[in-house]
């Protein structure tokens, strides 16, 4: 809210902050969409313009001209990304099946076992599987994957079935009652009623992934986390901060990809 | 009076129909045996937990039985592709179970699509399915079930019931969840759309009132879905079987037996009418050539329109469809004459309009119609009770039975 406009000059930027508040407000589930499908871009286009003024305005020395260049910075983000997809890739296409399986009712009696391996998976620490694998099975990409989907099934085969269970008994006997197979019901009627749920589960596995992948330069996987690590290593500021805002940037656009994805396969008529 | 039960060729018919659930140590339905006559609603009515539900789900095999037989047309189905069954057989359920994401004309058009109609065969067979229940297939095609009132979704459940024109109709409780006044009117809908398309009906209620609205025949059920009474809803009125069935049905018999009897079956009375085009003189006349008060005036399609009288008439700068009062408690023929009754005591001159489907004047009910028809029963009642008396007093044997 902007104040008494009194004092023109002295609440200028007040009132600026007080807009951009909002705006972040809506971003946290805000009503409109609108807001939330252009105002992210806004937002994070500012955010990198601001790192971008800020490292220009840095007298780099030769450690952090290393890490803050061009190709390198890209090499990095590409890294990041490719960990994410893949590994969100592999956590959809385990999790979205393994949920129907244990939703079907033969083979209901199976999901407290299922839930509670998967839940094993995302309580031990990331970090914990990851340095896990390298000593089990060496280091690289493949075992930085396998430990993101370890760690992101959870969410996914939780969001499925409780996305498939909370579908209306009723209109699955509706179904059965008219003709349809089970298998009919499931693709035309379950899937489609529990989409919503399914795709929070997928965005919140997603946002994981993002995050966790910042741990795969540990296992030399490389990602954004390589660039933080830099910083960290030689105590160069403008390194982290750049490797650390980036790594979020990348979150909240992967995230809002996934937003709208959301909003554009909700069911019509629910 | 004929056997209810045995009529020569049942569209569907039970044979000794047990469930038992695993883990309980009573059958929830103890081997029922019933025939359903083709072309008629039978209801099946009893308290809850009697087993209705499980006996309808045996017939399309939502459930398996544990034991006995079900015949559709003669033939066992027992064995059949339950699915393929269950496509020729409509279902409606208590909750409706619209499909939420999908449209109306989608719902309604899902057991033809799983027939693998033609595309344009489903447009049509929608189309045709929505105008049958009453509503407006351009305006209602395209919306979503959440976009519909209580009523609306329960004649698209019944239209998406009717959608292949199955032979066999299953209904649990189809009525049960929607407001009085609009569950009276879908019943009075359903009838008429019954009148038309003449399936076998099985219904499932808990409502006696319902049933007796309803049904060509009433089981009445006890636990287990032991059938306490199998026959016509005027059999059962008249001469329920038992403790049982006199308690389920309650007070007020005669009274119900006014849901019996149809408008379309009582000798209507004439009163005067007219079209409101014509000419006051001729009017008057009209009015005082018969011996009521007041004169009904109907539009140019013969639908009732004003009640004048000799005073209205008078008021010659007046145009005659505002002068008088409007035509209210107007019934169709196939209203019964409890709804009729209810009508005429809220009417100004004391009866209720007559009307055809298109809304045509045929004619009016008054009271002297009704209390005629309640005579009539009576004696109906009389006739009966004197018949099984004389046969029970014939044998001559003195069972020492009180009076
Ligand atoms: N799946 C089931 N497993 C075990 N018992 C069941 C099951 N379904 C129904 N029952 C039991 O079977 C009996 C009959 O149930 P049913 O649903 O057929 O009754 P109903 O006459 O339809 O009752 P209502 O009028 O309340 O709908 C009840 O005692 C019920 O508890
Ligand atoms: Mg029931």
């Amino acid at each position: 809210m902007t104040a008494p406009t009194v004092d023109r000059g002295g609440d200028v930027a007040g009132a600026g902050d007080a807009l951009a508040a909002e705006e972040l407000v809506e971003e946290l589930g805000g009503p409109s969409p609108l807001w939330r499908w252009v105002g992210t871009p806004v937002v994070l286009a500012g955010v990198c313009a601001a790192l971008y003024v800020y490292v220009q305005g840095q007298d780099l020395d030769r450690i952090e001209e290393a890490a803050l260049n061009a190709p390198m910075i890209r090499q990095r983000v590409l890294e990041h990304l490719e960990l994410t997809a893949v590994s969100t890739f592999f956590v959809i296409v385990i999790a979205v099946p393994l949920g129907m399986l244990v939703t079907r009712p033969a083979t209901r009696r199976l999901a407290p076992a299922v839930l509670a391996v998967a839940n094993v998976g995302q309580s031990i620490p990331s970090i914990g599987i990851l340095v896990l694998l390298a000593v089990v099975v060496g280091i690289g990409f493949e075992q930085a994957i396998t430990a993101l989907v370890l760690y992101a099934v959870l969410p996914v085969l939780r969001n499925t079935m409780v996305g498939l269970d909370q579908v209306d008994r009723s209109l699955i006997e509706a179904g059965r009652g008219m003709g349809m197979t089970a298998r009919q019901v499931l693709l035309r009627i379950e899937l489609p009623l529990a989409v919503p749920v399914m795709l929070a589960g997928i965005r919140t596995a997603l946002v994981i992934n993002v995050g966790t992948a910042a741990l795969a330069t540990f296992i030399g996987a490389g990602g954004l986390g390589w660039i933080i690590n830099q910083g960290n290593i030689h105590d160069r500021t403008p390194v982290l901060v750049t490797g650390s805002v980036l790594t979020a940037v990348v979150a909240l656009a992967l995230d809002w990809i996934a937003g709208i994805v959301e909003d554009l396969l909700r069911p019509k008529g629910t | 009076m004929t056997d209810a039960s045995r009529s020569p060729e049942p569209m569907i018919r039970l044979e000794s129909l047990t469930k038992r659930y695993p883990g309980q140590a009573v059958p929830a339905v103890d081997g029922i045996t019933l025939d359903i006559p083709k072309g008629e609603i039978v209801v099946l009515v009893g308290p809850s937990g009697c087993g209705k539900t499980t006996v309808l789900k045996m017939i399309n095999r939502l459930i398996e039985p544990t034991s006995g037989r079900v015949l559709i047309g003669g033939e066992d189905v027992t064995r059949a592709d339950a699915d393929e069954l269950r496509r020729h057989i409509g279902y409606v359920i208590q909750q409706i179970g619209l499909f939420p994401h999908m449209t109306v004309a989608e719902n309604v058009g899902m057991v033809p699509k799983l027939l693998h109609w033609e595309k344009q065969r489903i447009a049509a067979r929608v189309d045709e399915l929505l105008e049958l229940v009453g509503l407006d297939p351009a305006e209602y095609r395209d919306r979503y079930p959440k976009e519909l009132s209580g009523g609306q979704r329960q004649r698209v459940g019944v239209a998406r019931a009717l959608g292949a024109d199955p032979p066999v109709m299953l209904m649990d409780e189809p009525f049960g969840a929607i407001d009085p006044i609009t569950r009276d009117r879908l019943q009075n809908e359903f009838l008429r759309i019954q009148a038309d398309v003449r399936k076998t009906i099985v219904f499932v209620t808990h409502d006696i009132d319902e049933a007796i609205k309803m049904g060509d025949r009433i089981a009445i059920l006890r636990e287990q879905s032991h059938i306490a009474q199998y026959d016509t809803p005027e059999a059962i009125l008249t001469a329920p079987a038992d403790g049982f069935v006199e308690d389920f049905i309650g007070a007020g018999a005669a009274l119900k037996r006014l849901n019996l009897t149809r408008v379309r079956e009582v000798p209507l009375d004439h009163w005067p009418a007219a079209s409101v085009h014509e000419d006051r003189a001729r009017l008057r006349r009209l009015l005082a050539e018969s011996e009521q008060g007041s004169l009904l005036l109907l539009d140019e399609e013969d639908r009732p329109l004003r009640w004048v009288t000799a005073r209205d008439l008078a008021r010659e700068r007046e145009p005659l469809h505002r002068v008088g009062l409007p035509a209210t408690a107007v019934v169709e023929p196939h209203a019964t004459l409890h709804d009729a009754l209810d009508e005429m005591v809220t009417s100004t001159v004391g009866c209720a309009i007559v009307v055809d489907r298109r809304g045509r004047y045929q004619g009016v009910v008054d009271l002297g119609t009704v209390t005629s028809a309640i005579d009539e029963m009576r004696s109906d009642v009389r006739r009966r009770d004197r018949a099984v008396a004389e046969a029970e007093a014939a044998p001559g044997d003195a069972v020492g039975e009180v009076g």
